[in-house]
């Protein structure tokens, strides 16, 4: 039952209430109720042994908790760590193979609702396979993330260690950049159309945490659409673009930033490439993104 | 008809002209008309914002918004005196996403020098618009005519098949390049760099030479092919020219903008209750009216939510959506 108790989040008591007294009563011997992110209740028979991840990022943390025993799939895209790859892959995000899932027998799947389909979820659980939603656009959502998984991978122990490395990072890294002033920047997700990073991204806390202002925090949304010429006028200071792993060439366009002669960040020779895999993804390398951020942000501050 | 050419033809250049005034005035940089107006007159530094935003962003962008429906409009004509069908148009006809595959493929086959990428990319959508377009015609044709149900559902049927295509190709993309990949299926006009521009210009200035050239022809091809033959056309000639112009057309509008739906339709429809259906009125005032209407599409798109910003294509098929079905509609009889 204490694995029931703390995996549930503080605003759903009742519900929490409702779960054990169910499982005291009713539950066949080792089976447990969990709440999943969404505020759904996931019935396990016990705790999982088979895991299926359709998420990057919790596939990351899963490794980081040292609970890969128990992951038995995993998604096209889940590539790091390089060991995750030797995992049987279900297919891509959005339209895993049900039937490789079923196949692989698992206890218990781990979902988004950013990047994985409601379909996906509805017909695994009609197939009998639990579904665990996890999401985050924020690190502390991350952190809880990282809780929730040590919980159902088993590795509490773990767990302590991994979090305070990695708050002991943010902190080094907020110390190093406090005394600097903080410069505007554009974070380009994509250069055409130019996709930027809005208030609900993980990546404009990213920026904060890394000591600059993003020039784009105060849109709307998550990544919109930025007309370039809204970002020539906030004038960055610093531009980042970013580059993307997987097939086909990176659509940086370093050239294309560059003939804007006017902007304070072309003409000091502020823009820069960053690598895009570690910062746009909320497992525990977004603690490396910072790091990277901070450093072109703030290179005076790392010499 | 000279003179009623050149008239419509200064009609238009000034509803152009004065969309175009407009379009670079208006802009998510909040830059006041005085401040336009003695940047355009090379007031502002070289290395001044209100330089880089008018000459560097604004105008290109316009360039490259008149050239896209300039040559959507006249493929449209094309396609239209080809098939003898006034709903036939690039992405109706599922050439646009024929060309859009190509372009995909040749974004993910690597990339190096830019100038050589671009003519690389507008090439492979080419490619896939010469095949796409091919396609239909041969599912479509009856006897060397084209029913509009088969038609159109040669269109569909295509434009599905390329569009499974590359929704395959995407699925193949990191999660992170999927938004970028997405929203230039959606069409969106960009401020292309003068290199680009101009390569552009020439791929539409070839497809625009190759369809007006056979205006005349395409006239006397709508009598039937029989009287084509009668007056000494070979229409076999005449057809695999306008076609291969007008895919040259679509697939340098993907490649450098992306598929827009419904430019093509709109525009000749217009000219044409406006001029009547003489070929060689519709392809040259449709250049001029088609880089007017898709002008006025993106200035909305660049301004709407300023400074967030809209795909064009979103506006043109909000336009282009109703008017198609009224089209199919109220023209019943005349299809």
């Amino acid at each position: 039952m204490m694995t029931c108790v703390r995996l549930c989040g503080r605003s759903t008591c009742a519900v929490l209430l409702v779960a054990a007294l169910l499982v005291l009563t009713a539950a066949p011997a080792g089976a447990l109720t969990v709440v999943d992110m969404l505020g759904r209740e996931v019935k396990l028979a016990g705790p999982p042994r088979r895991i299926v991840s359709l998420v990057p990022s919790a596939t990351e943390l899963i490794y980081a908790l040292g609970g890969e025993d128990r992951l038995v799939g995993r998604t096209d895209f889940c590539d790091y760590p390089p060991a995750a790859k030797d995992k049987p892959s279900v297919g891509g995000m959005v339209s895993p193979s049900l039937e490789t899932i079923a196949t692989l027998k698992p206890d218990l799947v781990i979902a988004t609702t950013s990047g994985n389909r409601l379909e996906t979820f509805t017909r695994l659980e009609q197939l009998g396979i639990a579904v665990y939603a996890v999401h985050a656009q924020r690190i502390a959502e991350m952190l809880d993330v990282t809780r929730r998984l040590a919980e159902l991978t088993g590795r509490q122990a773990a767990l302590g260690p991994l979090i305070s490395g990695l708050e002991s990072r943010l902190f080094a890294v907020a110390n190093a950049v406090r005394p600097y002033p903080r410069p505007r920047v554009l974070y380009v997700l994509w250069p055409e159309p130019l996709l930027v990073p809005a208030s609900r991204a993980l990546l404009t806390e990213l920026i904060g945490l890394a000591g600059g202002d993003s020039i784009t925090a105060n849109e709307r949304g998550d990544y919109p659409r930025f007309s370039i010429e809204a970002a020539v006028a906030r004038a960055p200071e610093v531009i980042l673009l970013a580059s993307h792993s997987g097939s086909g060439a990176p659509p940086i366009a370093k050239d294309k930033w560059e003939r804007l002669v006017s902007l304070p960040a072309v003409k000091n020779k502020r823009v820069h490439a960053i690598d895009g895999n570690l910062a746009h993804r909320y497992g525990p390398r977004v603690v490396d993104g910072v790091e990277t951020l901070a450093r072109a942000i703030h290179p005076e501050a790392f010499r | 008809m000279t003179r009623r050419l050149v008239g419509a033809l200064a009609t238009l250049a000034a509803i152009l002209l004065a969309v175009a005034v407009v379009a670079v005035f208006l802009g998510s940089a909040r830059l006041s008309p005085l401040t336009v107006l003695r940047t355009l007159g090379g007031g502002a530094g070289a290395d001044s914002t209100e330089n880089i935003v008018i000459l560097g962003l604004r105008l290109p962008r316009i360039a490259a918004a008149v050239l896209a429906g300039g040559a959507l409009a006249v493929a449209g004509v094309g396609f239209q005196a080809l098939t003898r069908n006034p709903l036939a148009e690039p992405s109706v006809l599922g050439v646009s996403a024929g060309a859009s595959f190509g372009v995909v493929v040749g974004q993910l086959v690597g990339s190096s020098g830019a100038l050589f990428d671009t003519v690389r990319v507008a090439a492979f959508g080419f490619g896939g618009a010469l095949v796409a377009g091919a396609a239909v015609y041969l599912i479509a044709s009856v006897h060397g005519t084209f029913p509009i149900q088969t038609l159109l559902l040669a269109g569909v049927i295509v434009g599905i098949f390329f569009g499974a295509a590359v929704t395959v190709l995407i699925s193949l993309v990191d999660i992170d390049r999927l938004g970028g990949v997405v929203h230039w299926l959606l069409g969106n006009i960009a401020p292309l760099p003068a290199r680009s521009l101009l390569v552009f210009a020439a791929l539409a200035a070839a497809g625009f030479a190759a369809i007006v050239s056979q205006a005349r022809e395409l006239n006397v091809l709508a009598l039937g092919e029989e009287a084509a033959r009668q007056l000494g056309i070979d229409a076999e000639r005449v057809k695999v020219q306008v076609f291969v112009a007008a895919a040259l057309l679509t697939a340098s509008v993907v490649a450098f903008a992306g598929p827009i739906g419904f430019v093509g339709l709109i525009v000749p429809h217009m000219l044409r209750l406006l001029l009547g259906p003489d070929n060689r009125l519709l392809v040259p005032t449709a250049m001029v009216g088609g880089g007017a209407f898709l002008l006025v599409a993106d200035t909305i798109a660049r301004n709407a939510v300023a400074p967030a910003e809209l795909s064009v294509g979103i506006i043109t098929s909000f336009f282009g959506a109703p008017f198609f079905v009224y089209l199919l509609r109220t023209r019943r009889g005349v299809l």
